[in-house]
């Protein structure tokens, strides 16, 4: 295209480089601009929806900020030394991470080996598959108003099974680890199937070629498991136990509703930081302190998630050593070829041999 | 979980109801309803309100005005609602309904809502009880609220569980039996060891209720009158909380979960015997047997008599915000849902107790009996019970005080988890944490 266009500048003087024409200007534009276009609706909203609330809550926590009556003075950093001396805060971060850990951890082992049951031959797959996300459609609220009355303390249904075997009903709102029990139950409820779900989807695309080979060598379902499987989800299971961690995190929907009354248990036995983050705003009207708890708890997120991430990777790549070492060499040998290029000699197909796909890098 | 999902959904869907809403505001101005301009007026009401017959009924009335109601399940969440919607500067519903408990909080920005008096209120005065017109009206004199119910307090007793444990049943004997008019929460906590000792039950479903009584009663409760702090070294209120925790200690509650009794069960099972009764909590009450599938057969009954004398626990009020785009007609609605005629209306659905002098008369006079509360007169009793009510002086923290620094402090005492000083000290703590270093 642009030789057609520049074919009438062609015939005139060569020195002097040719006026571009409006529309060469407009497709220049086009082919710089576009891309960005293309992509900025995304960036908008996330500039309007994300970056916007961030940088703002950021400001309102530098003030004495009362919810109904508004910004107050200006306190620099009084917030966020007042609010990492609160025993409730501490409390409220404990709760937190024991809730997630209960939560996150069974419920990803969990979905992992639904997953690897659903990735077999089953008759009426799309049946399995849609059951197991049934729980996700139902709504947080609903899920949690069920649980709660089955958690009901002196009339809810499991311990009344409880009792009838004689066993003592279990304290499920005011003792701390019961409550959490109660709540990582709705959660893993709830979530168990969308990460099975997302993670049979990764299965699924690992070719099956390499199963077969594996089976001829010997490899039982198990060691396929862990030496196919599991390194070919890499991926997908960083995705997975990234956002169960911001997910587990900022649970609030089942602890609020859990004790109607009080915002996470008489005793704060079950507050989440999310849950005493509301608390503090809208029954203590303490904005400014609201938004320190919100920036807080978006760095410890932050920290949880780079925490994950590095460990996930260290898992994931664990079984796969020897690709990485034979990545490494085949990186050696191939500059080793390019220096022997240069030598003028021929070194071809040093790193072949090695380079047989594994886990389909 | 949702929240990063959502996100672009939520604002997509802000973008679109906020279209919506300079859609709607097209028209209009604050000139009067008719069928040439109509009015969409958005009401929020909580808990038992009683208003779906009198929407229908002044849209009727009044061609061209469309009311939009919702309601929250129930005051606290009313309140959460409330304050948001305050906050975010818009979002308040035309008419908005306030409860006592947090009207303190409101008092605090009562700028931010109508001086009714620009609307009519001054005429309307005299048809409120004193106090609750008071009640309604902010430091400057500006009119912020039109009352709705009060809560007047008796005494809810189950007759079939009094009569098992050789109790007299018949609710003027039971008045008696309490002390009528010298009725003390001496006398209540000592029938209720009475009644431990020859049942084996609980007296009462939990400390919470009580004490909010207790606490109402007072003439000056966690405020003083000029709005400081009244707890911390308060002798009268240290000693009935240790009257209370007495009385826990020694098995008199049952340890229910507030405005949950599993499920309204708790009310058909036999788990308590006697309940402190505002008005409006007949209304819960009907709710919580309906849910646990009981009935008029599960005795419950209300006495004319209260421990302590007079006492006032609730009631609601009808405001308009500024941020209301048709003051002048959520003025008129606010007004016409609170004048009496509407007032008998809403009792005898909702099962409270009108503010208004007239339809106070005129409920004592038909003298309708509840059936589900074994045919009492309840008209005659509340009207009997708000006798002598004075109105105590609600802080901006007044809420909080209630439900978060009392709350776990009542819930030490029922669990058997601390005694009278380990709550008490706990009660102090979280005030300090909660209210005063706010």
């Amino acid at each position: 295209m642009t030789t057609t266009l520049n074919r009438p500048a062609a015939g005139k003087a060569t020195a002097t480089k040719p006026k571009p024409t409006f529309r060469q200007r407009l497709n220049v534009l086009d082919m710089k601009a576009s891309p960005y276009l293309y992509i900025a609706p995304f960036f908008i909203l996330f500039a309007l929806v994300g970056l916007f609330p961030l940088g703002y809550t950021f400001f309102v926590s530098l003030f004495d900020w009362h919810l109904l009556k508004g910004q107050g003075e200006f306190v620099g950093f009084q917030n966020f030394v007042e609010v990492l001396q609160d025993r409730f805060f501490w409390n409220s971060l404990f709760n937190t991470v024991s809730i997630f850990l209960i939560s996150t951890i069974p419920q990803l082992i969990m979905a992992t080996i639904i997953a690897a049951v659903l990735d077999q031959n089953l008759r009426a797959k799309t049946f399995w598959r849609m059951s197991i996300l049934l729980p996700y459609v139902v709504t947080p609220v609903a899920v949690a108003m069920i649980f709660t009355n089955m958690f009901g303390e002196q009339y809810g249904l499991i311990n009344n099974v409880l009792s009838s075997f004689g066993i003592d009903p279990i304290m499920w709102k005011n003792d701390t680890l019961p409550s959490h029990i109660a709540i990582a139950t709705m959660v893993n409820w709830r979530w168990t199937g969308y990460n099975a779900l997302i993670l049979l989807a990764a299965m699924q695309s690992v070719p099956r070629d390499i199963y077969e080979s594996a089976a001829i060598d010997g490899a039982g379902s198990v060691r396929r498991f862990f030496s196919i499987t599991l390194p070919s989800i890499r991926p997908t299971m960083v995705f997975v136990i990234v956002t169960a961690t911001i997910g587990g995190l900022q649970i609030f929907t089942e602890p609020r509703l859990f004790d109607p009354v009080a915002a996470g248990g008489t005793a704060r036995q079950f507050q989440t930081t999310v849950l005493y983050l509301w608390e503090m705003a809208f029954q203590r009207q303490n904005f400014g302190k609201a938004s320190t708890i919100a920036w807080l708890l978006f760095l410890i997120i932050l920290l949880f998630g780079i925490v994950n991430w590095l460990i996930s990777r260290r898992i994931a790549t664990n079984g796969d050593d020897r690709g990485a070492a034979s990545r490494r060499r085949r990186k050696r040998s191939l500059a080793a070829s390019a220096k022997a290029d240069d030598a003028g000699l021929a070194a071809q197909g040093a790193g072949a041999p090695e380079s047989t796909p594994r886990s389909g890098k | 979980m949702e929240f990063s999902r959502l996100r672009k959904f939520t604002a997509l869907a802000g973008v679109a109801s906020l279209a919506l809403v300079a859609a709607g505001c097209s028209g209009g101005g604050d000139k009067a309803a008719s069928a040439d301009n109509p009015v969409t007026l958005t009401v929020t009401t909580f808990g038992t309100f009683g208003y779906e017959d009198l929407y229908a009924e002044y849209e009727k009335q009044n061609p061209g005005v469309t009311i939009e109601a919702t309601n929250i399940d129930r005051g606290s969440n009313a309140r959460t609602d409330a304050f948001t919607k305050l906050a975010a500067g818009s979002g308040l519903s035309d008419v908005t309904a306030i409860e006592e408990g947090w009207l303190g909080s409101i008092m605090e920005v009562s700028d931010q809502f109508v001086d009714l008096k620009e609307y009519g209120a001054e005429d309307i005065k005299g048809n409120w009880v004193d106090w609750k017109f008071k009640q309604g009206t902010d430091p400057n004199g500006r009119v912020i609220g039109y009352g709705t119910d009060i809560g007047p307090q008796a005494l809810c007793f189950n007759g079939k569980l009094f009569e098992a444990a050789g109790l007299p049943s018949d609710r003027e004997k039971v008045a008696e039996l309490f002390g009528g008019k010298n009725a003390t929460w001496d006398k209540y906590f000592e029938l209720g060891r009475q009644y431990k000792a020859a049942t084996g039950k609980a007296w009462y479903d939990q400390s919470g209720f009580v004490w909010n009584s207790m606490v109402n009663q007072m003439t000056e409760g966690y405020y003083t009158k000029d709005g400081k702090l009244n707890v911390e070294g308060n002798k009268e209120m240290r000693a009935k909380f240790d009257m209370l925790a007495a009385g826990t200690a020694d098995g008199l509650s049952s340890n229910q979960t507030q405005f949950d009794w599993g499920n309204g069960k708790a009310f058909v099972d036999g788990s308590f015997a006697v309940h402190v009764c505002p008005a409006w909590m007949l209304g819960t009450i009907k709710g919580q047997l309906e849910s646990a599938g009981g009935g008029a057969a599960s005795g419950w009954d209300v006495a004319d008599v209260f421990p302590g004398g007079a006492s006032n626990w609730g009631g609601a009020f009808l405001s308009v915000p500024k941020s209301s785009k048709h003051p002048a007609e959520a003025a008129k609605l606010a007004a016409w849902l609170t004048a009496p005629e509407q007032q008998i209306k809403q009792s005898a659905a909702a099962n409270n107790f009108p503010s208004t002098l007239e339809a106070q008369a005129k409920i004592v006079e038909a003298a309708k009996p509840n059936e589900l509360f074994n045919n009492a007169p309840y008209g005659a009793i509340f009207e009997s019970r708000a006798e002598g009510v004075i109105a105590q002086f609600k802080g901006p923290d007044d809420s909080v005080i209630q439900e978060n620094v009392f709350g776990p402090a009542l819930k030490m005492l029922d669990s058997g988890k601390g005694n009278a000083d380990q709550a008490w000290n706990e009660a102090v703590k979280l005030l300090n944490d909660l209210v005063v270093n706010n």
